[in-house]
């Protein structure tokens, strides 16, 4: 099933963007108990061409030391920090300094190669909070209600088609231009049809999910000079299947839905907040609801900042 | 006039609707306080109490009622009334997808825009929808009667077998087996009669806005329509 929620805070200035998502999410924990996740921007703050690295690393002797050296011998590692996790693992974070963000991608191939390691994701101006378990676990977890942010989107899991893990948590990431975010609920039925074109332009899959294909797509149209509202309309045209999915970027969020209409979406916005979700009880947590729309069959919604 | 106020905050739908039915045998009005857009609120009242929800409620509010008179003060989710075999169903605010999905008697208003799927496959009642509807309203409408003061999406009417759609705005595209008359005298004298019930107080001319959305054959997919029954 799978719970989405997007928000935005129209004045371009931090908000306890993090609060705002895990109430959001909490509200929508019926629709899936698998995995959560968040994707915040704007809160970050790091300098251009620095990154901050989630990389989930098994406990196991000598390992982490072995991860810092990949990336120590790629990058010098800036800042540090462990969070614990579950099922004996801890997610090894860091800030790191690339010369350009073509960089990036090749390092987090680097790291992937190790055994019982696996970068989550690299970032530059969102944090990106995922994991197994449910909404206010995680957020606990990761002192989520703590982060503050311009915008973010967030998901809650109700796994159908590929393994609850943390890697296949939402939001997915794709790295063809930076920063792009993706949660989702549904299925993308001409899954193979979307996925083929972007391979062969050299667009790198890491997994069988068709979250992951949705979120390449879209950093495809955009890095081809889509606007974000362009690249949802197209591709409601391209995709198959029932959906309903909520983008990140940098500078906003957006929501498309299948042309059938198969999967639900709601939006509200007032002067200060746009917020998207799959249902209204998700809404209410940020602002009141007496006047929502139902985002209808194949239509598309997009806020930029 | 005895009253029952059930407060749901912080409860899970299964223990609300389970002091709702307690309640509806002994008293003749219940309200629920803080529904926080819940879903399955009433789901299978069958005493015919009224309710008051004072806020939104979520997915199939008044699923499978018989008899109740629910009034929901804000929004609902999908399938609001689902299934409902007699009673009415009032929602104040606006309405998702699939509303009076499958009834087959009472009546579901709306005061604002719904989704889509409306009345999909209802067999009779009625359903009132004070704004616009969305793709494929009526889809395998098999009875009743679908009204909708505003406009009217996609494939309106998809594949209808009976039963009619009044639409007073514009139709966007009629679906397989739906085609557009115009109403008669007799149309026009039982909107008159229904809608001010309801709080939609039309000028007379504003009658003559309406058009209607009809099946073209009972037997649309196969056999003669001479066998239908």
């Amino acid at each position: 099933m799978c719970g989405i929620a997007g928000v935005v805070f129209k004045d371009r200035k931090l908000h306890p963007v993090g609060d705002a998502l895990t109430k959001m999410l909490d509200a929508l924990q019926h629709r899936g108990p698998d995995s959560a996740g968040f994707a915040i921007y704007g809160g970050l703050g790091l300098e251009e061409n620095e990154y901050l690295l989630n990389i989930e690393v098994k406990e196991k002797s000598g390992l982490l030391e072995t991860v810092k050296n990949t990336v120590n011998m790629a990058t010098p590692i800036k800042k540090e920090e462990i969070i614990p996790s579950v099922e004996n693992y801890i997610i090894y974070r860091c800030k790191i300094g690339l010369k350009s963000f073509s960089e990036l991608k090749p390092l987090i191939m680097d790291v992937d190669k190790l055994d019982d390691v696996m970068v989550l994701n690299g970032a530059h101006s969102f944090e990106m909070i995922k994991d197994v378990g449910l909404v206010e676990d995680i957020a606990a977890r990761y002192n989520t209600r703590s982060k503050v942010g311009t915008h973010g989107i967030g998901h809650t899991r109700f796994s159908t088609e590929s393994l609850v893990d943390r890697y296949h948590a939402h939001p997915f990431q794709s790295y063809i231009i930076p920063d792009i975010t993706v949660v989702h609920n549904g299925q993308i039925t001409n899954y193979w049809k979307i996925r083929d074109p972007l391979e062969r332009k050299g667009h790198i899959f890491e997994t069988n999910n068709d979250t992951e294909c949705i979120v390449h797509y879209i950093a495809d149209k955009l890095s081809e000079g889509y606007k974000l509202e362009e690249a949802l309309e197209q591709s409601v045209k391209d995709m198959d299947g029932p959906f309903s999915y909520i983008v990140g970027t940098p500078n906003g969020v957006g929501i498309a839905k299948d042309q059938l209409g198969l999967r639900p979406g709601v939006m509200a916005e007032n002067n200060e907040v746009f917020a998207i979700a799959s249902e209204e009880v998700s809404l209410r947590e940020v602002m009141d609801t007496h006047d929502i729309d139902q985002i209808s069959p194949g239509e598309t919604r997009a806020y930029t900042i | 006039m005895s009253e029952f106020i059930i407060n749901a905050e912080n409860q899970p739908s299964r223990e609300v609707n389970r002091a709702i039915k307690k309640a509806a045998t002994d008293y003749d009005r219940i309200t629920i306080k803080n529904p926080n857009a819940m879903h399955y609120l009433a789901a299978g009242l069958v005493d015919p109490v009224e309710l008051v929800i004072e806020g939104s409620a979520g997915y199939f509010a008044g699923t499978m009622i018989h008899g109740a008179k629910i009034h929901i003060k804000e929004n609902a989710g999908w399938f609001p009334a689902d299934n409902m075999t007699e009673g009415e169903v009032i929602i104040d605010g606006s309405a998702g997808d699939g509303v009076g999905q499958g009834i087959y008697g009472g009546t579901v208003v709306v005061k604002r825009d719904v989704g889509s799927r409306t009345g999909e496959i209802m067999k009779n009642g009625t359903i009132i929808v004070g704004g616009n509807s969305g793709f494929m309203s009526g889809l395998f409408m098999m009875g009743g009667r679908i009204i909708i003061l505003g406009d009217i999406s996609d494939d309106a009417g998809e594949s209808i077998i009976r039963g009619t759609i009044y639409v007073r705005g514009s139709i966007k595209s009629l679906g397989k087996n739906a085609k557009v008359d115009e109403l008669d005298e007799e149309d026009k004298m039982e909107l008159k009669e229904l809608l001010p019930k309801y709080g939609f107080d039309l000028e007379e001319n504003e009658y003559n806005a309406f058009k209607k959305i009809v099946p073209r054959s009972n037997r649309p997919f196969y056999g003669k329509e001479s066998e239908e029954g």
